[in-house]
């Protein structure tokens, strides 16, 4: 390792409870992409219609 | 209690702990619900109809639109709402999210939401949909609110667009139908919000918001509640004689609208003491009411179709 490398900022101190409040933002962000893939499912299905199926594999 | 913040070498935070609550807080849920109902109604009085699905979607972009420009107010307004009681718990002055992660957050959500729109209804309404925001968040939040007493008069075209934009996710383009919901909304603001700031002038001019009670003073500002609440109320009557509010939605109009009125007089007449700041709260609060039930008996009468039809007599 280089000498003159950028000496990389020490990692915040987090108690635990600021931890386990991170994972609860941290799950509900999973949650609502999960929400927005079948948001996006459910629109496209309706926007093609049953033409959607017939299609050329 | 806030919360604790990751940090450079320098000090600078970079990122909160904020919670998911705190995100959904800088969206003002209170005011998209309004905007939820708004323009359901927008979609529900549209001559024409709209796929339920898409009818869904639509909505969870505008309302998602319209809490990213809250959010984006609160982004920039975070310095005077730590002066004021009513908006020193906001999430960014209480120090539980950054205004970094405010603007971002608001940013995203705004363009995704217009584009969502785009995709999922049609061009118009995102445009709509994008200008509502930029008036929100630019006009209203950044120029006009602290320039001008009339700031919430004029930025009340930003809470109004929404059942015009339901309309134009139905029929692609703007009727007489929702120009009367977005007068009804328009004419509603002054007197709502006036209300509430008679009774926060002393916050208001803490941050230096000229606010129409601390620029005209409360007499004028009384008076003007009045003028506002006599134009409203018959305004608020028109879907009515217009055949897209039936006989439930002439009696609610014609009986909360004398209401609103009478308590617009109780603010005028009662200038002193407890009785007053009582008097305000009391049309603060029936004003929210009154817009509620407004939509929401012309959602149950033209989404349901329980409509008690009236002859049409304009429109």
């Amino acid at each position: 390792m280089s000498e003159s490398r950028r000496k990389l900022p020490a990692p915040a101190a987090f108690s635990p409870e600021d931890m386990a409040r991170r994972k609860r933002r941290n799950i509900a962000l999973a949650l609502v992409l999960a929400g927005l893939v079948v948001f996006f499912f459910v629109v496209t299905l309706v926007k093609t219609g049953p033409a959607i199926m017939n299609r050329p594999l | 209690m806030s919360a604790a913040f990751d940090t450079r070498n320098d000090g600078v935070a970079l990122t909160s702990t904020g919670e998911a609550r705190d995100f959904f807080a800088l969206l003002k849920p209170r005011v998209m619900s309004l905007v939820i109902v708004t323009a359901l109604a927008g979609m529900a009085t549209a001559p024409g109809s709209v796929h339920p699905v898409i009818a869904l979607a639509s909505l969870l972009a505008i309302a998602v639109g319209a809490g990213a420009s809250g959010c984006l107010n609160m982004w920039y307004d975070a310095d005077i709402d730590v002066l004021m009681t009513r908006t020193a718990k906001r999430p960014i002055p209480a120090g539980r999210v950054l205004p970094s992660e405010a603007l971002a957050f608001g940013l995203t959500l705004s363009i995704g939401a217009v584009l969502v729109l785009g995709l999922v209804a049609n061009v118009l309404s995102a445009a709509m949909l994008a200008f509502t925001i930029f008036f929100y968040a630019v006009v209203y939040s950044m120029w006009l609110k602290r320039w001008t007493p009339q700031n919430i008069v004029i930025g009340g075209a930003a809470g109004a667009f929404p059942p015009m934009i339901g309309e134009a996710v139905v029929t692609g383009d703007l009727g007489m139908h929702s120009l009367v919901l977005f007068a009804i909304i328009f004419l509603w603001t002054p007197p709502h919000f006036w209300a509430l700031a008679l009774v926060k002038s002393a916050d208001y001019a803490r941050a230096g918001i000229p606010m129409m009670p601390n620029v005209a003073g409360p007499a004028a500002t009384r008076r003007q509640i009045v003028l506002y609440s006599l134009v409203m109320a018959p305004v608020a009557v028109l879907p009515a004689l217009m055949g897209f509010g039936g006989l439930a939605y002439l009696v609610v109009s014609v009986t909360t609208g004398l209401a609103m009125i009478a308590l617009a007089i109780r603010v005028w007449l009662i200038t002193e003491g407890e009785a007053a700041t009582k008097a305000c709260y009391s049309l603060f609060g029936f004003s929210i009411l009154y817009l509620f039930a407004l939509f929401a008996v012309l959602l149950v009468e033209n989404g349901l179709g329980l409509m008690w039809a009236l002859p049409k007599v304009m429109g």
